[in-house]
């Protein structure tokens, strides 16, 4: 009897000592989410406070990064939403350091693969952050150096130069996030082969009456242009 | 010799020559085809106007690989008794040296300061390298109010065609006039006279690692002395020609680089030129008389073409910077015909006003922000042109003088909008 009482009764008292090892961690669970929860507002309140100081909408405006997120659906100002991103990631944060306190191994098995891709999610949003600001800078001088020499197609240029520029910022993140590598740099040889050869096609077969039509234009530009401007202008 | 290094052998002349009362600097990069001319006009001015002073000719090189220092080395006027009847008889000293730092203007006249600093020099004179036009008198007029006169800046006066200067006579003419009360007519003329106090002055000022020692220093020069107060005149040269420029110069590059440093000085002098309001005449010297000027070509409809492709390329960027108002009127230029293009000169004064505040406000990067003015700049000058094709130099002149008055006029828009 004593037997069947300690059979019934070991599976209890092993479930009572795993319950008393766990309740710590629970409770350290729910310290670090408390606490990670009312950090990431504190810290979410501090940076859009120094936002508002740095005149960082004004700056978002002048970078054309408003115009994205308007492009996007979202209305609300940019420094509210970098400040959403920012509490969002923290509590994420939070989220995964305290079910690491938890100490279940399957648990810490996704936490320690969370970690070790944050380094990989840090750099894709560099890339993105400085590709972005970077292809800007490029398609602008592009636009403002044609327009300058009187082309006549320089913001279709322009657009060109920014859209491809962006396409290969675009795979360089994903290959940077392992998002089907492989994929992706099929993907871009193909996209990027395809316009090069569509172009060669469109220019050399469908269009030579506007190729005509354009070099004989260039042709009597350059013509006109044997007048020769002999202001200086300084 | 305080902190400055020259190079040995520099060193060792300048040790030889101890002391000299004028300093010409003549800085250069590859004119080894007009340097001799410029070198021996310099010569005869000394010895014409100058005997009884020591003077020192000073060529500040950024390494040409023509032979401009051999030029400079073996120009001499061969018989002093064709052009004076009595000459000095002691020969001008020449220091010929290739300068160190940033590549440029800027950096060619900072060693040129700093050696008439060591020589403790009365009177500096700097005169382009690239001059077909230039006199033993020039010399005369750059150092003379200085030297008789007590004057620390002497900028030149030039007869120049109706259609040349253009970046001069309709953005950096108007502009220093109407911020700083001072009516010199060729801000970056390139030819200056100054005190050796001035040089020393500009020494201290450090701007040798920025965009001054490699274009801006013309207007920097002008406007330091200018600003701080110093004694500015100016001296009718005659007409200045000069070796053809490189065709291959970018127009909107040449606009950057005056525009950006003019701006910039804006940034620098703001709490000058805010309250001062109206301008003054400043005195010259020189005798003035008309000269022949060859005629130019010019190819408006072209110019045109450029304003118009502008428009339709950059009309998003110029929304920002001119503010729906000014854009809407550039807007209708745009749609103006060949026959009756006019650029209002009120329009223009605000244009420039508005990109001097962006560049300000940092709207857009500063080169992208001055490039993207060209196509209005080449329409403003395609309307000048058109309005001036007919008149005389007097007439066109008058219409210049109306501009300046439009930029005085508007003065209050910039300052009330500078925060």
């Amino acid at each position: 009897m004593e037997n069947f009482i300690n059979l019934i009764l070991e599976p209890l008292k092993e479930l009572f000592l795993k319950f008393k090892v766990f309740v710590p961690n629970l409770l350290a669970m729910l310290v670090i989410l408390f606490i990670g929860i009312l950090l990431a507002l504190i810290i979410k309140r501090v940076l859009m406070r120094f936002l508002a100081a740095i005149n960082f909408d004004s700056w978002s405006d002048r970078m054309g990064f408003t115009k994205i997120m308007r492009k996007g659906d979202m209305w609300n100002k940019p420094s509210s939403t970098l400040g959403l991103i920012v509490f969002w990631l923290l509590i994420v944060l939070t989220l995964m350091s305290g079910l690491n306190a938890l100490q279940i191994p399957a648990i810490d098995q996704l936490v320690s693969q969370f970690f070790s891709y944050i380094p990989r999610f840090f750099s894709a949003a560099m890339i993105l952050i400085v590709g972005y600001l970077f292809s800007g800078f490029i398609s602008r001088a592009v636009l403002i150096t044609a327009a300058n020499s009187g082309f006549h197609y320089a913001k279709l240029l322009a657009e060109a130069v920014h859209t491809l520029l962006i396409v290969l910022i675009l795979a360089m993140i994903m290959e940077q996030l392992q998002i089907a590598p492989s994929i992706v740099l099929a993907a871009f040889s193909i996209i990027f082969g395809g316009i090069v050869i569509a172009l060669a096609i469109a220019f050399g077969v469908g269009g030579i009456d506007a190729a005509r039509r354009i070099i004989e234009k260039e042709a009597m530009t350059k013509r006109e242009d044997e007048t020769k401007d002999e202001i200086e202008h300084i | 010799m305080k902190n400055t290094t020259f190079r040995t052998e520099v060193h060792e002349q300048l040790e030889r020559i101890g002391q000299a009362d004028i300093i010409v600097g003549i800085p250069s990069f590859n004119n080894a085809r007009t340097i001799g001319h410029v070198v021996r006009a310099v010569q005869g001015g000394l010895a014409k106007y100058f005997p009884d002073h020591k003077a020192v000719i000073v060529n500040s090189d950024g390494g040409s690989s023509d032979g401009t220092s051999d030029v400079v080395h073996n120009s001499s006027i061969d018989d002093f008794n064709a052009i004076l009847l009595h000459h000095r008889v002691s020969p001008v000293s020449k220091i010929v040296f290739p300068y160190s730092g940033i590549p440029g203007k800027g950096s060619a006249f900072r060693t040129i300061f700093e050696i008439a600093e060591v020589l403790v020099a009365k009177a500096c004179a700097v005169v382009d390298s690239d001059l077909r036009s230039i006199t033993p008198e020039w010399i005369e007029l750059l150092l003379k109010p200085v030297l008789v006169g007590g004057y620390d800046y002497v900028s030149p006066l030039y007869h120049r065609h109706k259609f040349d200067g253009t970046i001069t006579n309709s953005i950096v003419y108007p502009l220093t006039r109407a911020l700083y009360g001072r009516r010199v007519r060729q801000p970056i003329g390139g030819d200056f006279g100054f005190s050796g106090s001035l040089a020393q002055y500009y020494l201290t000022k450090d701007v040798w690692q920025t965009d001054v020692a490699r274009f801006g220093i013309d207007i920097w020069m002008t406007t330091t002395a200018i600003a701080n107060g110093f004694k500015v005149t100016q001296s009718f040269l005659g007409a200045k020609i000069h070796d053809a420029k490189d065709p291959g110069a970018d127009l909107s590059s040449m606009l950057y680089q005056v525009v950006s440093a003019t701006f910039e000085l804006m940034e620098t002098y703001s709490g000058v030129w805010m309250p001062i309001r109206g301008t003054e005449p400043v005195p010259a010297f020189g005798f003035e008389y008309t000269v022949g000027l060859e005629p130019v070509n010019v190819n408006t409809a072209r110019m045109l073409n450029t304003f118009r492709e502008g428009l339709r390329n950059l009309g998003e960027i110029w929304l920002d910077i001119l503010g729906a108002g000014d854009f809407s009127e550039v807007e209708r230029l745009g749609a103006l015909p060949d026959s009756e293009f006019h650029f209002p000169i009120g329009l223009w004064a605000q244009v420039v006003y508005d990109f001097a505040l962006a560049f300000h406000k940092k709207i857009l990067p500063a080169e992208h922000l001055i490039k993207s003015m060209t196509p209005l700049y080449v329409g403003k000058t395609a309307s000048f042109i058109l309005e001036a094709k007919d008149m005389g130099q007097t007439e066109a002149d008058a219409e210049i003088e109306k501009l300046c008055l439009e930029f005085e006029k508007r003065k209050d828009y910039l300052v009330s909008n500078w925060k």
